[in-house]
Formats: structure tokens, sequence, C-alpha cells
């Protein structure tokens, strides 16, 4: 990807999304004013975890202690990781309802070359070995996508539904529609499993993605490409943007980032499970609108996806650790959810 | 340009997505050749894949049977469209394992009405729109599995006490029902015994490793984690090995199947202390089904109710040789 330079984002003609300006001041007093509204819907969901919270025995929050909040660092990770990559699909009025699928594919992948690959590498180049072919078989997928996306003009949503179809079809194919458990035993998936799932690895994926995800929409000149794309296709035409690149790239690193996350759900389960990740599709475009980033496309932001991956993980955590109803539960997700949008979008009436 | 390259690479990928299943079978002609079709309800399902493998090795036995297998895909209209495609086909003995009681009520009574035998396998449909019907009680197995713990906390601190988490399976299906019923027909009698956590994570082991996270958070004391089914126990474990805690409770879980991924291997790995086997129902199926083919005057018992087996350390091994079936 290019590094910034002079470009200016292409203005849409006869359109001008207000958040478009907004976000074009890098440190315009309208812009922190948005960032802020999603931290005001952050910070709302967590003072309610904190008071919702238990309490230990000694009197100590739960919701606070830090293996807790690591907790839900981790188990948002796999959702958060695909729903970054989302966020740059969506931007470009694009959907991408492969994740899951693909996900699953990298589970399978990386359960089988750990298992059923003999190669005279090591346990490190055994490990990097099914590793990148899971990758690669994701990012693959991702071009596939993309380029169909692109080059056939097809709808993303119907694009990616068949592939969705698809692509769980290949992982039940390639695994004989079993789980392979992995990393019960002494071997290499061993040491893979007991390597990616520890916390610090785990989190770190998520955190790195969320940080290069984020420079490169707000830094790069393909990071305005992505937005421009979605914002008005038909004038970033005419500006001569690279839209079928750029269309490929979003596809593609959705791809990449769903086998990554399908890497470590691998790990973290000790299984390459066919079945895993159905509906994830949906928790990650969740992410994606409750941070704030609009299905139409051209305005979003990565930073609001965190918010939005976070929001529903403390929300489960807290009512979890409550011991709530599971339908209780799900009842007060929904307004929960709808709350935070609330404040999240009043900017769109200013 | 690119259109005239990737249109006909959807075509076919399209095409392999909805050609792959089921083709259909003629009905050899001459010899004594008889059709065995068996509706499965959902082939992704391990339990299920055990079934299909154990149907075909059994059917196998016998050459002049051939075994057709279709995968409903947990769709109860694909089901109710791949029993009529059989109805026409006039199998000599159709097996379903129905998806859903209700909507395949219907249809598995046109079958019987038109002269075919039906062994309804494993699940119940609203009226007995069968000739025969192989059951497993779960509600048993809940029962075998509150009673197994309420011996291990007995040991444990001499009477019936201790805190127990349960994660339960997908809320409102026929399984969790009976499984949490049964236990707690037992864990009712011994008021010393809490269910401190009931978390629900519709069998998924990924989702009960999360939902056992946050049961170990706020409980610093778990004598037994009781989950519906294999999986959710192994991510229960899971769950408590990240947090270093896994030696401080049991693990036991249902469905007991064979294999190197299944809950037998897991109870001999001494991960799980115990699983109850929830029988596959196949070989009763086939036993009972041969004997429908080959002789009229057989009258099968409406209900065939299977009973379970409580796999721990000393019958794994043994469980595992003769539940590890291969295709």
């Amino acid at each position: 990807m290019k590094t910034r330079h002079s470009e200016r984002p292409p203005r849409a003609a006869g359109r001008l999304p207000t958040g478009w300006n907004i976000r074009a001041g890098r440190f315009g007093a309208m812009r922190v004013l948005y960032r802020l509204q999603a931290l005001v819907a952050l910070a709302g969901v967590i003072v309610l975890a904190i008071v919702l919270s238990p309490r230990a025995a000694d009197g100590s929050n739960i919701f606070l202690e830090a293996g807790n909040l690591t907790d839900i660092l981790r188990q948002v990770a796999v959702t958060g990781i695909i729903a970054v990559a989302m966020t740059f699909v969506i931007l470009t009025a694009g959907i991408d309802l492969s994740v899951g699928s693909i996900l699953a594919l990298g589970t399978s992948v990386v359960a089988i070359g750990l298992t059923r690959w003999s190669v005279p590498l090591g346990d490190v180049g055994r490990i990097a070995l099914a590793i990148i072919a899971a990758l690669a078989a994701g990012a693959a997928v991702g071009a596939l996508n993309g380029a169909v996306v692109a080059g056939a003009k097809i709808q993303p949503f119907v694009v990616t539904l068949a592939t969705m179809i698809g692509v769980r079809g290949l992982a039940k194919w390639l695994t004989d529609n079993a789980n392979i458990d992995i990393g019960f035993g002494q071997d290499v998936a061993a040491v893979f499993a007991a390597f990616i799932s520890r916390k610090v690895v785990v989190i770190g994926s998520l955190l790195v993605m969320a940080a290069v995800f984020w420079l490169v929409l707000d830094l790069t000149v393909f990071g305005r490409y992505v937005r421009a794309v979605g914002d008005n296709e038909r004038a970033a035409r005419y500006t001569g943007l690279p839209i079928a690149r750029v269309k490929i790239w979003v596809y593609t690193l959705s791809g990449l980032l769903s086998a990554l996350a399908g890497v470590i759900y691998a790990a973290e389960n000790h299984q390459g499970n066919p079945n895993a990740g159905i509906a994830y599709e949906l928790d990650a475009i969740a992410a994606v609108v409750i941070g704030g980033t609009s299905l139409m496309g051209g305005k979003g932001s990565v930073s609001g996806t965190g918010v939005g991956t976070l929001i529903l993980g403390i929300l489960t955590n807290v009512l979890r650790l409550n011991n709530v109803d599971s339908n209780v539960e799900m009842m007060v997700k929904a307004v929960i959810i709808l709350l935070a949008v609330a404040v999240m979008s009043r900017r769109k009436s200013e | 340009m690119a259109n005239r390259v990737l249109a006909p690479l959807l075509c076919v990928q399209f095409l392999m997505l909805t050609a792959c299943h089921s083709p259909a079978p003629g009905i050899q002609s001459g010899e004594k050749q008889l059709f065995a079709a068996f509706s499965q309800c959902n082939n992704a399902e391990p339990y299920r894949a055990a079934q299909n493998a154990l149907m075909t090795k059994l059917w196998a036995q016998y050459p002049d049977v051939k075994l057709v297998i279709a995968d409903a895909g947990q769709d109860d209209n694909k089901q109710i469209a791949q029993i009529e495609t059989f109805i026409r086909e006039k199998p000599d003995l159709l097996i379903v394992a129905p998806n859903e009681r209700a909507p395949l009520t219907a249809v598995m009574g046109r079958a019987v009405q038109s002269g075919i035998p039906v062994i309804c396998l494993e699940r119940d449909i609203l009226e007995p729109n069968y000739t025969t019907y192989i059951s497993a009680d779960n509600r048993d197995i809940g029962r075998m599995a509150g009673q197994f713990i309420v011996d291990y906390l007995s040991k444990k601190y001499g009477r019936p006490q201790g805190n127990i988490v349960q994660i339960r399976g997908l809320l409102g299906v026929e399984a969790e029902i009976a499984r949490n019923d049964g236990a707690h027909d037992v864990f009712a009698r011994y008021p010393g015994i809490k269910i401190v956590n009931d978390a629900v994570a519709d069998w998924i082991q990924a989702k009960a490793k999360d939902r056992m996270t946050e049961a170990l958070r706020a409980n610093p004391h778990i004598d037994v984690v009781y989950a519906h089914n294999d999986p959710m126990a192994v991510g229960a474990y899971l769950a408590a090995h990240d947090l270093g805690r896994e030696k401080e409770m049991i693990f036991v879980g249902v469905d007991g199947l064979g294999g190197p991924n299944g809950g037998i291997k897991k109870v001999m790995d001494g991960i799980l202390a115990a699983t109850f086997v929830y029988p596959l129902c196949v070989d009763k199926a086939v036993e009972v089904g041969n004997r429908m083919l080959r002789d009229p005057s057989f009258k099968p018992d409406k209900v065939y109710t299977l009973h379970s087996t409580m796999i721990t350390q000393q019958n794994a091994a043994e469980a595992y040789q003769q539940l590890t079936f291969t295709n």
C-alpha cells in the first residue's frame, strides 16, 4: 500500500455527505466530537458493566479484574479481526458474507496441515507452513470474491453468498465432515495450540490488525480510495481511481483476516472445525454498524468498529458473570445495542 | 472481458453446489436386489456422521441390500422432498432420522400409507406414522449423569454437596430439555448441590469455552461441570485449563462418540471424568430392518427403547474399540 501524499480524496459530485467533510479535517472540532461520541457509548456500557458486576469474596469488582478484562479482549478477538477487515468491505458499499465459511476453512486447513502433512521442517517450520497455507487459502477465496465483484459486476451480496456456501462445502469436504481435534497430545499441534492460544498472542493479533487497518484507512491513499469508492463510485470512476483494484484488495484482505481468525480459533479451541463460524458474518457486520459505519458505504471508521466489537463483548461478559437467564440476556443486549447506536448516530441530525 | 471468463466459472461453481446430493438409485430388477433408503436429517453433526458410518458398515454385510443415504442438511423442507422422492422410488425399507417432529409427521404417514415399511430413528414424531420407532432416552441419560455427579460429590465431601456449572445445548431442543430435566430430577433431592452457573452454549465447543471462562471468574469454587454434550465439556475444560483450574473440578459430558475426536477418547485422555453414550440406534435399526426385509411374518415392536452406557476410565478403552467406526 502507498503512503500518504498530497492527493485529495475525490469529492462526490452533487452529494457531499457531512460525515465525509467532518472526517476530512484531521484535527477538526467536529471530528473530535465524533470520536468522543463513540467513546461516550463505550464508556456508558463500561459504567453499566462496573455497576452490574458481581463482587468477589474480598469485595473487589470482578468485571474490573485484569484477568476478566483480558478475557473480554480474547473473546472478541476472532470476530474483531474479521470485523476490522469487514469495515473496509462495507466502506466500499460492499458486504462479505463468506467470512464465517473462510474462518472454517482456515481452521480446517491449519488442522490438516498440523496433523496430516509430514514435512521435514521441524516444529516451527511445520507450524509456519500450516498457518501460511490457511492464510493463503483465505486470501485466495477473498481474491476470488473481489475479482468477481469487480470484474463481473455481480452484487457483492450474491457473490459472497455463493462463496459462503461453496467454501463451507470445501471445508467439510477437506475434513470429511468431522472435527479434527488438535493439540491434546505432545505433538507439533500441541506446540501450535499452546503458543497461538496465549492471551498475548490472541489479543496482540487483534490490536495489531486494528492498528494497521486504522492507519491504512486514515493515512494512506489506499484508505482514501476505499472510502471514495463507497461514497460515490461513479465520481470515483470519473476521477480515475483504480476501482477494481481497490475492491479486489478489500475482499482479499477480508479473506486473509478471516483465515487468520480461523487460525486463532483452531488454536484456542484445539480443533479444526468445518462447522465453525456459522453466522459470524452477522456478528462482524453488527460490530461494524454498531460502530457507526454506514452500510451504504463511504462513512465509517476502524475505531468505531473497535468500539462496536467491545460493546458486544462487554455486554455478554457482564450478563454472564451475573448468570442472567440467556433469553433475558438476548433481550437486554438488543436494547443496549440500540441505545449505543442511538448515541453514536446523533451526529446525523446536526 | 472479465465477464466472459468469470461467468462460466460461477456457473460451474453453482452447478457443483447444487448437483452433489444423493443420486437417485434405479431399483435393480432381475435379482432380488433390496433397496434400503435412509433419510438423514443432518450429516454435519458428528453424531449423525457416526450413524451414517455405522449404517454403511452394517448394511455392507448384506450384499443384496443397496443402501442410499440422503442428507437433508438440517432442513425440514429438504427432508420432506427427499422422502417424497423415496416414496416414488418405493424402497423396500425406509429409515428416517427426522429433523423435527411436526414437519416430518405427515410425509412419514404418506410413506406408511403407500406400503413402505418405515423405521423412525432416534427422534420421535407427533403421530405414530412409522412401523417401528427406535428411541434413545435422553431423560434417562440426564438422570445417569446426575447420579454420577451426586456419587462423586458424596465421595468428595462425605455428603452430597457442591457447586455445579451446567452448560446447556440449544434451548428448547428435546435433547437439551431432557438432559437438563433428567439431571435435575436427581439434583432436586439434594439441597446441598447448587448450580452456580447455568450457561447456554448451543452445543458448540467454542461458545462453551467462552461461557465457562465467565463462570470461572464469577465462581471461586467449582466442583463439577455438567455439559449436555462432549464438545462443550471439552470447551469448559480448555477454559479451566487456561486459568490453571482444571484440577479443581471434573468435567462430565454426554454423547460418548468413538473415534479420535469423540468423547470416549477424551475420557481415555483424562480430560473428561465421564461421558454417557447416546445410542446411535443404528445397530438396532439394521437388526430390526433386516428382519423386516426378509421375514414377511415378522412384526416389530412399535417402540424399542435403547439405554445409555456410562463411560469412565474403567471401560473407556474397551468402548473405544467397540464404538469407533470408519467407512
